[in-house]
């Protein structure tokens, strides 16, 4: 009788892809060549390959380079299909009101939720709780210097992922979202001294 | 810079409420809006739990829809529930209107007070950048939507967890985040038991049926409640039965025939 085959051992690209199919979240470079046992080229090298299987114009699944890591993820032009698979529908859109906390927390961040509060200068402890449940915030620490040691808040892993981000560096600056001229007119309708050239918001590419 | 909120208790809710009240007029009535998409009844209790900032929805085209539904051909309102959403719109507007208005809030009036206008400047420049930053998050949402990462998860082995303690602390901070004790402070020590008020009321019958009200007279609020949960319990196991004529009406308690 004859002995079974062996099968062949498993390529860097195969390995890369079976970790990344039982992961939920993205995974980073560093899990990656030790989860597979892979040097940096041949992390490199696995990483294009896949790239190429997992084109969106071919692919159902698509591997994306989000929060730090990769995740292999259905392809959005398939989302209607998954959706009706799932008997679910899309999440609803975030409200403006949430999307302010968050853009607090992206750039102000981590901070306390009074402090969310002061930047949008209304109460915002309801939408925080909402964010929280969503998993798009987190409490990462506290503020031991103020009374009562408030949680500090800041963006997750999730709202990288949900925005496409890999690291909070994708983001536009702050400064750079509003030009000169409209702080000019605020600044001209509140009856306040006009800034020096000196004080002028950072343009993106000084940033 | 947007003023400071004032709460929706800040507004007497009755009227909001009176849409939810029984005759439930406006229970038919939905509406469609970029912020919510439903019955209006469940609108109105949202935006009263605050899970629903009442500045983001557009009371204008509340109104217009109620008025086209009007015209639609659908059965024209009754006046009830024509009374009945003037009477809840009406609070709408005036709970909006306080929370766009920082009148009503004496301390951060004060302190807005001694804002210089380059103070004033600054905050609202601030705030600009926070909203035009929320505009630019909205794009990249809605740009990123659609992506299903895989559902499955696969079971660590038994003695092959690896517990980051970061990522453990995170998780319990989630957690706890969440728990909202309930608080205790009116209640005071509990200083009698359901088996010492049913042998009371057990001794009361004994002379005839009794009404609850005479029975707790003169006794305190946690006495009270604790004697009607003896009752409750009593009737449960067939040694007395309750008799109410109306809802919310005397109670009399008498022992089974």
């Amino acid at each position: 009788m004859s002995e079974p085959p062996t099968p062949a051992p498993a390529t860097p690209a195969a390995r890369i892809e079976a970790v990344l199919l039982v992961s939920p979240r993205p995974v980073s470079e560093a899990a990656l060549k030790s989860a597979a046992g892979l040097s940096d080229s041949e992390l490199r090298d696995a990483m294009g390959l896949l790239g190429e299987r997992y084109s969106p114009r071919e692919s159902g699944i698509v591997l994306r380079r989000v929060a730090g890591g990769y995740q292999l993820a259905t392809n959005p032009v398939c989302a209607s299909a998954v959706e009706r698979f799932r008997e679910e529908s899309r999440p609803a859109p975030l409200s403006n009101a949430a999307h302010e906390v968050l853009s607090c927390a992206l750039y102000l961040g981590p901070l306390t939720r009074a402090e969310i509060s002061a930047a949008r200068g209304v109460n915002s402890d309801a939408v925080v709780r909402g964010l929280i449940e969503r998993g798009l915030l987190a409490e990462t620490g506290s503020d031991r210097e103020s009374p009562g040691a408030p949680a500090l808040l800041d963006v997750t892993d999730e709202f990288l992922a949900a925005t496409g981000a890999t690291s909070r560096e994708d983001f536009a600056p702050l400064d750079s979202l509003v030009g000169p001229e409209e702080l000019a007119r605020v600044r001209e309708r509140v009856g306040a001294a006009e800034t020096g050239s000196e004080q002028e918001p950072a343009t993106p590419e000084e940033s | 810079m947007k003023p400071s909120a004032v709460k929706p208790s800040a507004v007497n809710p009755s009227a909001v409420q009176s849409a939810g009240a029984p005759g439930r007029s406006l229970a038919d009535f939905t509406v469609e809006l970029d912020v919510y998409s439903g019955p209006y009844e469940w609108l109105l209790a949202l935006i009263m739990k605050d899970e629903l900032e009442i500045f983001e929805i557009p009371l204008r085209e509340l109104v217009e829809t109620y008025l086209t539904s009007h015209g639609s051909g659908e059965r024209p309102h009754s006046l009830e529930r024509d009374t009945d959403f003037v009477s809840s719109a009406a609070s709408l507007v005036l709970l909006k209107s306080r929370t766009l208005s920082p009148i009503f809030d004496a301390e951060p009036e004060a302190e807005e007070e001694a804002l210089t206008p380059d103070q004033l400047a600054e905050k609202l420049t601030g705030y600009l950048r926070i909203r035009r930053g929320a505009e630019s998050l909205r794009e990249r949402f809605a740009a990123n939507a659609g992506f299903y990462p895989t559902a499955q998860t696969v079971q660590p082995r038994p003695g092959r967890l690896k517990i980051r303690t970061e990522r453990l602390e995170a998780a319990a901070r989630r957690a706890l985040s969440r728990i909202v004790e309930p608080p205790v402070r009116h209640l005071g020590p509990i200083t009698v038991t359901v088996q010492e008020l049913a042998a009371l009321i057990r001794t009361s019958l004994a002379r005839g049926p009794v009404s609850f009200e005479v029975l707790v007279r003169d006794m305190d609020r946690l006495h009270s409640a604790v004697a009607f949960a003896a009752a409750l319990s009593l009737a449960h196991e067939g040694r007395l039965r309750l008799l109410q004529t109306e809802p919310l009406g005397p109670l009399t308690l008498e022992a089974p025939a």
